[in-house]
């Protein structure tokens, strides 16, 4: 910060007051839970320890391990399959991998429970085991897309060079490319934890008694939302314990970005090998995309055979228009305000990142519990009455949108910083030499450059929106109900086929969003620090 | 977008002379619901919207938005939840002579703070072609002949917790924990879902199995061979287990005379299209009950629990968690 003007005061109190403002208004539906933690329910406490808590933190523990292990071991080794060799069909098989990020667990899950029961049996079928697979095949995705995008940056000449050292592919493999793609690595399976310590969906469908699930039972079994609150503050304290692992396992780790090393050029396979590389890939894509889109494809036919494709609500239209329209809405505001902080704090350097970072809070914790918070928060406004008109924020949409902006703040905020750090501080430093004011300097300059991972950012965001079910069930206000909505008051009724017309729609506004995440990225986005 | 602006005038309105008149109700019961409030609206012009949910959702939801809340009326599928609701302060009496001369005294609270409007038994379910002598009593179904062999609902869902809370009412606390240990060391399969507890049992995945009446009255009316036989459990003593679809007016509705229309409604003109909707047993007992579920002959019912399930319902949450009942 050299070239400091006479607007540089007003310029920090500016930046400061964003900063905080934002920061309340998104911390504050989890503040208000952690609030309740200073009169501890120990009661409730007692009983949980002594009955379902144990149960609760081994399913936890033991599907967390194994969903993050599966979805790392598949999602790097198919990454490197697809940046270090080149075989038949390389491109589109890559780029089709990313694609089960558009089936959500819940829809994946329904689908492989009614087809393996009929070969495993109905008990059979119920396992952990099953659940961290299908959660493995609509997750591993994420680590898949950043341990491309770090292979990618790796420079030939390491390789090369360890190659001449007598190191053979797969010496290369563990010894030079994996150790260096390690922190991406690490940013995915971050990522992929989250998922999993929220998952609500997917583990009631197999019975595996998560601590998410914990807060559900304990909340509306027992109507305690004391408690329900404890045990998730205690959850989001977990979470917030491996995103902080998975920074010390980043650090000093720097990834060798833009440097003139020539990029890594796919070695050729054997047809042999290629043959072997496109099965592989073929048999996860047939997995994880194939098998589930026949079944919902063979439902679907069924339910329009019988006549069974309406909801009490009206048609797909109307269900379609609902999720568009909150998806899009919602994921405007969250890259809006994202970009707003992420530029912010970018000038106002070291301590307001972790300040800044606090808004993303609501990432860690599972649906139901960010609803809870949004409502005990909206209805303290509504109580005062501030809004013109009588208007209420609780049963609104507003309330709704704000609600996923608050669970989603993350993945737009984090994108955009990503993008953001990419920009070297002479670029912006040039700018202001040249007298560009600090919102020319980001229209002109910071905006443009983080184009893609905006574009980037909003589409993944719109695949959290479109799947996302907990917080819009609960909140959603009268007129608005989405596909998620259909999936599930249809699966609570076990009417598989009536749940795959809107299962199918939603995958196919995903597979929208996943194709511009993939043209994103195609163009360099950078959607993870 | 236009979805979600009109959604945002929402609220309150109404009360003016010439502008339609409206309900809002929050229905843990969806299932075949539209028809019915289709009915309602062509008899009294009174349009009718409504959210679904699961019955604790709706009720914390009712909870958390307190006196602001858009629902004139909470409907549950459970009597337990519409209690815990009225314990919350979250439901206002009724006095109505039409509701209290259609619904009989044990299936509405005492103070006209909700009443049932249909009448749904807990049943012993089995196999027609592999199980000769099904289990008759609740007790029964803990049998250590039935190990491996029973399929039963996740202790999450109501109608476990109800079920529970029943036996606790008629037998006390340690005797029902007895029979529910009993169930758990049979090993059950717990399945959420009582149309696949059926479908289990056709399978072959269980042989006896707790469940819903009308879930085997829809699937007998899809194919009318389908192979599983209801028995009514404990006939020699308290009855097979009661649970009610039970509506409530709200405390912060600002519809009210809307919405005592329409639970008057639902008690009378309406009773036979709400119930036989679902396959429910009337609740008004001067109505049929559909076909299917009158051809499973008379039984008698452990009416007397009815509005006990949501005092007792934390009792049967905590006994079902130290039993280990998943």
């Amino acid at each position: 910060m050299s070239g400091a003007t006479g607007l540089r005061s007003p310029g920090i109190v500016l930046g400061w007051t964003t900063i905080l403002v934002v920061v309340a208004v998104f911390a504050s539906p989890v503040a208000v839970l952690a609030w309740s933690l200073l009169d501890p329910t120990t009661d409730v406490w007692r009983q949980l320890w002594s009955t379902r808590l144990p149960g609760m933190i081994v399913d936890t523990v033991v599907l967390l391990v194994a969903v993050v292990v599966g979805a790392v071991l598949l999602g790097t080794s198919l990454a490197w399959l697809v940046s270090a060799h080149d075989f038949v069909g390389r491109r589109v098989v890559s780029w089709l991998l990313v694609t089960p990020l558009a089936i959500p667990g819940y829809v994946g899950g329904f689908v492989w429970l009614d087809t393996l029961s009929n070969v495993l049996g109905a008990r059979g079928v119920r396992s952990l085991w099953l659940c961290a697979v299908v959660l493995v095949l609509s997750l591993y995705p994420y680590v898949y897309l950043f341990a491309r995008a770090a292979f990618a940056d790796q420079g030939a000449g390491t390789m090369a060079a360890a190659r001449s050292l007598g190191s053979g592919p797969l010496g290369v493999f563990l010894r030079v490319a994996l150790p260096a793609a390690r922190p991406a690595i690490a940013a995915g399976a971050a990522l992929v934890s989250m998922e999993v310590l929220t998952d609500i969906g997917t583990v009631r469908l197999f019975n595996v008694s998560t601590l998410a699930d914990g807060v559900m039972r304990v909340w509306f079994d027992t109507g305690n939302r004391g408690a329900a609150t404890e045990l998730a503050s205690a959850l989001t304290g977990a979470a917030i314990l491996l995103v902080a692992a998975e920074r010390l396992l980043r650090r000093g780790a720097r990834r060798a970005r833009g440097s003139a090393e020539t990029p890594l050029a796919p070695r050729p396979l054997s047809t042999f090998g290629s043959v072997a590389a496109l099965t592989t890939s073929l048999v996860v894509l047939a997995i994880a995309v194939a098998i589930p889109l026949a079944r919902l494809i063979d439902w679907t036919i069924e339910a329009a055979g019988s006549g069974r494709t309406l909801t009490v609500a009206g048609g797909i239209g109307h269900h379609a228009g609902s999720t568009l329209a909150l998806a899009s809405v919602a994921a405007l505001i969250c890259i809006t305000i994202g970009t707003l902080l992420a530029l912010v704090v970018t000038h106002r350097g070291r301590l307001a990142r972790p300040i800044g970072r606090l808004s993303t809070v609501g990432y860690a914790m599972p649906g139901p519990v960010v609803a809870v918070g949004v409502v005990v928060t909206l209805a303290a406004v509504d109580r005062r009455s501030w809004l013109p008109n009588g208007f209420l924020l609780v049963g609104s949409a507003a309330g709704l949108v704000f609600a996923l902006v608050t669970r989603f703040f993350a993945v737009s905020y984090q994108g955009v910083e990503a993008s953001l750090d990419r920009l070297t501080p002479s670029t912006r430093e040039s700018a202001r030499v040249l007298g560009a004011g600090p919102l020319r300097t980001a229209l002109r300059v910071e905006i443009p450059a983080a184009r893609y991972g905006l574009l980037a950012a909003a589409a993944l965001l719109s695949v959290d929106m479109i799947k996302e079910l907990p917080i819009t069930l609960l909140l959603r206000p009268f007129g608005v109900d989405t596909l998620s909505v259909w999936v599930w008051q249809a699966t609570s009724e076990s009417l598989w086929a009536q749940a795959a017309v809107p299962s199918l729609v939603m995958v196919g506004v995903g597979m929208l969003a996943v194709g511009a995440l993939l043209a994103a990225i195609e163009r360099g986005a950078e959607f993870v620090s | 977008m236009a979805t979600l602006l009109a959604a945002c005038g929402s609220s309150d309105s109404s009360e003016q002379v010439g502008v339609t008149r409206q309900v809002t109700v929050y229905t843990g019961r969806h299932y075949g619901i539209e028809p019915v409030f289709d009915e309602f609206t062509a008899a009294t012009g009174i349009t009718v919207r409504f959210t679904t949910g699961s019955d604790p959702e709706l009720r914390e939801r009712l909870a958390a938005e307190g006196d602001n809340s858009p629902a004139d009326i909470i409907m549950t599928a459970d009597a337990a939840n519409i209690a815990l609701a009225a314990a919350a302060g979250l439901l206002s009496p009724v006095d109505s002579d039409v509701l209290r001369s259609a619904i009989p005294g044990e299936l509405r609270a005492a103070d006209g703070t909700w009443y049932s409007l249909s009448r749904r038994l807990r049943v012993i379910m089995s196999s027609k072609d592999r199980v000769t002598q099904p289990p008759t009593t609740y007790e029964a179904v803990g049998d250590p002949r039935w190990k491996g062999r029973l399929c039963l609902r996740p202790s999450t869902h109501p109608y476990t917790q109800s079920l529970v809370a029943g036996l606790i009412n008629d037998l006390g606390a340690e005797s029902a924990r007895r029979i529910v240990d009993a169930w758990v060391a049979n090993e059950p399969l717990y399945i959420n879902s009582d149309t696949d507890i059926l479908k289990a049992i056709v399978a072959g995945e269980c042989d006896v199995a707790l469940a819903n009446h009308y879930y085997l009255g829809r699937l007998l009316t899809e194919d009318p061979t389908f192979p599983v036989t209801l028995t009514w459990p404990d006939q020699n003593g308290f009855g097979a287990h009661l649970n009610v679809s039970a509506a409530a007016v709200t405390a912060a509705s600002a519809n009210r005379a809307e919405a005592i229309e329409l639970l008057e409604w639902l008690a009378t003109d309406g009773q036979k299209t709400f119930s036989d909707a679902n396959n429910e047993f009337p609740a008004n007992p001067t109505v049929k009950p559909a076909d299917v579920i009158a051809a499973f002959g008379s039984f008698l019912a452990d009416t007397g629990s009815v509005r006990e399930l949501g005092r007792l319902n934390a009792a049967a949450v905590d006994l079902l968690a130290a039993a280990g009942y998943e």
